[in-house]
Formats: C-alpha cells, structure tokens, sequence
C-alpha cells in the first residue's frame, strides 16, 4: 500500500472506531431511577413486642469486623463478616452463617472467601481482604461484594464481586470491579448496594486514596460498572449509605473524617441519583464510625450510629419520621447502660436489614471478637415511638 | 481465564518484558542472544511461580495497562530486539504532551478534589468522545500516527470489552504512562540525560 493509501486507510479506521463509539453511547440504555423499596411492600405485623439479642457464632477468628447481610429463602437470613488474627492480617477471611427466622438460631460459621482463594481467581496478587457487602441484583440472585488490597494499606484497595444463584451455598468465581484511574486502587464498601429501575445495580462505595469521598457506582447486569455519580468531594467523607423512597428520591449518609464537630452527613437526590445535594452536617454525632440506615414500610427511617462524637462505646438507634431532617433516639443498644460490656468497649460497623414479616434485624461488630445480632419488631419500635 | 484475564496477564507481561529489555539494555547483545534472553525472560514473566505468575503480581499492583502503555511497552521491545526504533521523536514528544494533559485533567479531579469527575466521563459521554475524536483527526492531520494507533487501539479494546473496565479512560492512559509522559517532557537537566529514543 501506498503512503497515501496508508493515510486514507488510517482515517477510515478512525471512521469506524468511533462509529462503535458513538453507537454504543447512543444504544446504551438510559439511567433510569431507583427501583420501588422491597419494604413498601411488606405487610404490617401483629405480633407482640419483640426485642432480642444473641452474638454469632466465631470459633476460630480473633477478631471480626463489618458484617453484612441479607434475606434469603425459606424464612433465613444469611450474613457475611470478615475474621482473622487481626484486621488486615493475611489470614483474614470471609465467613458466612445463616439464621433461622423461625428457630431464631445461627448455623455455625464457615469460611466463603480466603486471600488465597481471591488472589488464584482473580489472577493478581492480594495481601489482604476487607469489608463485605450482600445484596441482591435485578435478577435476584445473592451479589456479594468485597474488598481486597494488593499493595499498601485500606487506601490500596479494589472491590470484587461474587454471584450465587443457590442463596449462598455456592458462588461465582470472584471478579474485580473497576472503579478508579489509578490502578483501580482506593475503592472500597461499606453501604448496602440498592436497585434501579432499569436493572441496574447501584453500589455505595468511597475512595482513601488522598482524598476521601463517597460514589454511588452503577453495574450492569454482569456486575461491571458503567457509570457513576460523586455524592461527595474533599477529604473528610466516606462509607455512604443510600436510601431510595421513590423512584427519583433518597437520602444518603456518610461517616464523617473531617474537623470538629463531627457529625454525620446527609446528601438528597430528587432526580433518580443523577444529581446529588451537597453534602451537610446532620445534628448527629459521628466519631468517624461508619453507619446503616434503612426505610421502614410506614415511611419511617431508622438510623443505626454511634452516638457519640470521639468513640465508639454507645451503638444507638434513631428515628425520623420525615424523611431524615429531624431525628429521635429511639433505643440505645450498647453503652453506659446498656448490656454486659465487650472486653473492648468498641460496638461499631452497624448493618440494618428488615425481613418479609417486617422485623428489623441490626448486626454489628461487638467488641471487635464477636459479632452481635439484634432482631426487634414493629410492635416493639412503636413502643418507642 | 476469560479473555480480559489473558489480555491483562498480557500487558503486564509486555511491561515486564520491556523493563528488562531496557534496563539490561538488550539491543547490545548479539542478535541471536536477544532474542533467547528474551524467550527466557517471557518464560519467567509469564511461567506461574506457585500460585502467580510475575504478569500476576505486576498486574496485582498496576492493573491492566492502557493501549499507551502497551504501544510504548511493545516498541521498546521490538526497539530493543531489532535495533529499529519504531517510534520517531516527533511523534513520542506528541503522545507525551496529549498523555501529561490528558492526566493533568483526569486525575486530580479524579482524587475528588471538586464534584466534577472527569473519570465518569469515560462511561459514556458524548461531549467526551467528540473532543477525543477532535484530538484524534487532529492528529491524523498533523501525521502523528502513534498518537492516531493508540485511540483506535484503545477504542477497539474497548468495544470487544478487552479489560474488565467499561470506561474509557481505562483504554487510553493510565498512570504508568503518565509518568512515563511526564519524565520525558521535564528538561534534560532535571533528569539523567536519557537517549533520544529511550525506551518506557
């Protein structure tokens, strides 16, 4: 070929390469706004007040940390936290048990995730494993997402993803979300994933990496990411929860790493989570601990925090009945007060999730060596109205 | 493996194949012995030492390498193995200048120092693609061919869906090449004097 032959060739190669471009921007499906929360559905219950706690089985980690989980089938619940000799150590890994609604009992805990296993499937080097999320995507198959560091510390890491079609009992070989420029480092979960109406799953997540700000990540149905929305900029906010009400509204909240008061942060949507507020301090305190949050069928919005502005001995519960502007202490679960104290006072890390019958379930990380499950229901929440 | 697996096992490996082509300075060594140091070297990026192989670990730390890094990874060894540079120094200059400007604005913004996140863009952004296409027949106009290869590269890659990432971003430039841009934009003075066809 010759020199001008070459040169057409190459503009026509041009020609058709942003052809693919543009019509793959063009087809791809619009963002649409959040799907209808599961809770608006769930039927009110008429069960006495009930309130209960029990810790989770652990027989072999010295300390666990960040649990996470979710409703699954035949009346159980099935959660996820990670173990070891200690945080970030290379022995850490995931482990899951399932508890009966009915029976109210956890199974024993077994492993799902081991740095070994993560570091042979995704075919790259992992040092060490972090935080869990369990969600569910437009299918309705168990999305378990995690975090995974291959160099450095927490601000290193990636978040991967595994998928069961069985409830829990066996998954997909984990796979890396890419999520960042830089060597897609600094992307980490702690914020329950939510759907959007489209099929899309959209994924709280935060970056450490010299700033530290929240993102709420949209993955296709394979689980890839394919856009993604800032919720927060600067240095001071990370581990967002998102709440939809509708399909164009939700609050979201963030643990707050920034200068006194600490408090922690709010940002709204109005238009589906394509635009987000800027993010403002809520009267609650936050000794830069991460939070839950969940909207309950009657509108009400529970807030799981710990209420206390430098550390994190007194786990609470707050309620608003209007959507996240004004709130209400409802329950203390640990502190002061409360129960026979861990042998670190450290209750933290919250999860909330509510079951078909509408009873609230709040697991947490109770003295950094068990996890602690508490199981109260409606009845027993207007008691504290 | 699925195919992106492979093709990011790949480009770690050309990185790793290009570092110790340069470092050791193959290109004086008798032909024949090139290419078995460099046969030798592909078994021992490639072969898994245990678990891992050392493509592993290298992508473990850098992830999967944009079409930049690769283009610059794949001259530097046919540089160092034929003697041949492939890359003249107008067009090396040009793509270091797009690369450092094209980092200078995603990757700040991208540490979330303001709303505005360029990175977001390469999900699927009309305006995106328009200047890059701007970028890109400006280019083909200056007769800067390496600069045209890495966007149709880079934008191939992407809609076969070569790398587990679906932004864009990811295809073009990452920040292996970006520094690689900007150390040889800096003065000569301010750095070792390099050759002029040094290798990335």
């Amino acid at each position: 070929m010759t020199a001008r032959g070459q040169r057409w060739a190459s503009l026509a190669a041009v020609a058709l390469a942003f052809a693919g471009l543009y019509f793959r921007v063009i087809t791809a499906l619009p963002p649409g706004g959040f799907a209808p929360p599961p809770s608006a559905a769930r039927a009110a219950s008429t069960a006495p007040p009930l309130y209960e706690a029990q810790l989770l089985p652990n027989t072999s980690a010295a300390s666990v940390h960040s649990a996470t989980a979710a409703e699954i089938s035949g009346g159980r619940l099935r959660a996820f936290w990670y173990g070891g000799s200690r945080e970030g150590a290379s022995d850490v890994a995931i482990y899951t048990s399932v508890y009966s609604l009915r029976q109210k009992d956890w199974s024993p805990e077994s492993v799902v995730v081991t740095r070994e296993f993560a570091q042979r499937h995704l075919r790259r080097s992992v040092r060490k494993l972090g935080n869990p999320v369990v969600g569910r995507d437009s299918k309705g198959r168990l999305c378990l997402y995690f975090v995974s560091v291959s160099v450095g510390g927490w601000a290193g890491s990636a978040v991967n993803l595994m998928v069961s079609e069985d409830e829990g009992e066996t998954w997909s070989p984990p796979r890396r979300l890419i999520a960042s420029p830089f060597f897609n480092i600094s992307t980490l979960v702690k914020g329950a994933p939510l759907l959007f109406s489209g099929g899309a799953v959209g994924l709280p997540v935060y970056h450490e990496l010299l700033g530290k700000f929240g993102e709420l990540l949209r993955l296709d149905a394979e689980g890839r990411a394919i856009g993604k929305t800032r919720l927060s900029w600067g240095q001071s906010s990370l581990q967002p929860v998102i709440v939809p009400r509708s399909e164009t509204e939700a609050v979201g909240f963030m643990r707050y790493a920034g200068d006194p008061p600490n408090r922690i942060l709010i940002v709204r949507t109005g238009d589906g989570g394509v635009h987000w507020s800027r993010p403002e301090k809520t009267a609650l305190p936050n000794p830069n601990a991460a939070i839950a949050s969940a909207l309950l069928s009657d509108g009400a919005l529970l807030l799981a925090f710990n209420n206390a502005e430098e550390n994190r001995e007194d786990l609470s519960l707050a309620l608003s009945a209007d959507f996240g502007h004004t709130w209400r202490i409802a329950h203390r679960f640990e502190g002061a007060s409360g129960p026979a104290p861990a042998p670190v006072p450290e209750y933290s890390y919250p999860w909330i999730v509510q079951d078909r019958d509408g009873d609230v379930h709040v697991l947490y990380t109770w003295g950094r060596s068990r996890i602690k499950h508490v199981r109260f229901n409606r009845a027993w929440l207007e008691g504290k109205r | 493996m699925s195919a992106s697996d492979a093709f990011g096992l790949f480009g770690s490996g050309l990185l790793g194949l290009a570092a110790v082509a340069t470092a050791i300075r193959l290109r004086r060594l008798p032909v024949r012995a090139r290419y078995a140091v460099m046969l030798a070297a592909a078994l021992a990026v490639f072969v898994p030492i245990g678990e891992l192989s050392i493509a592993a670990c290298v992508r473990g730390v850098t992830g999967d390498l944009s079409m930049s890094t690769l283009v610059l990874a794949g001259a530097a060894c046919f540089a160092q193995l034929t003697g041949r540079t492939l890359i003249g120094l107008r067009d090396r200059q040009a793509l270091c200048w797009l690369l450092a400007l094209a980092a200078a604005f995603l990757y700040p913004f991208a540490l979330g120092w303001t709303r505005f996140d360029p990175y977001a863009l390469g999900y699927g952004s009309i305006a995106f693609l328009t200047a890059l296409l701007v970028i890109t027949l400006a280019a083909w106009w200056a007769r800067l061919h390496v600069i045209v290869l890495v966007v149709i590269a880079a934008a191939l890659a992407y809609l076969v869906g070569a790398y587990e990432s679906r932004n864009l971003w990811d295809y073009l430039i990452d920040p292996l090449a970006s520094v690689y841009a900007l150390v040889r934009l800096l003065p000569p003075r301010t750095v070792l004097q390099q050759p002029a066809n040094r290798s990335p």
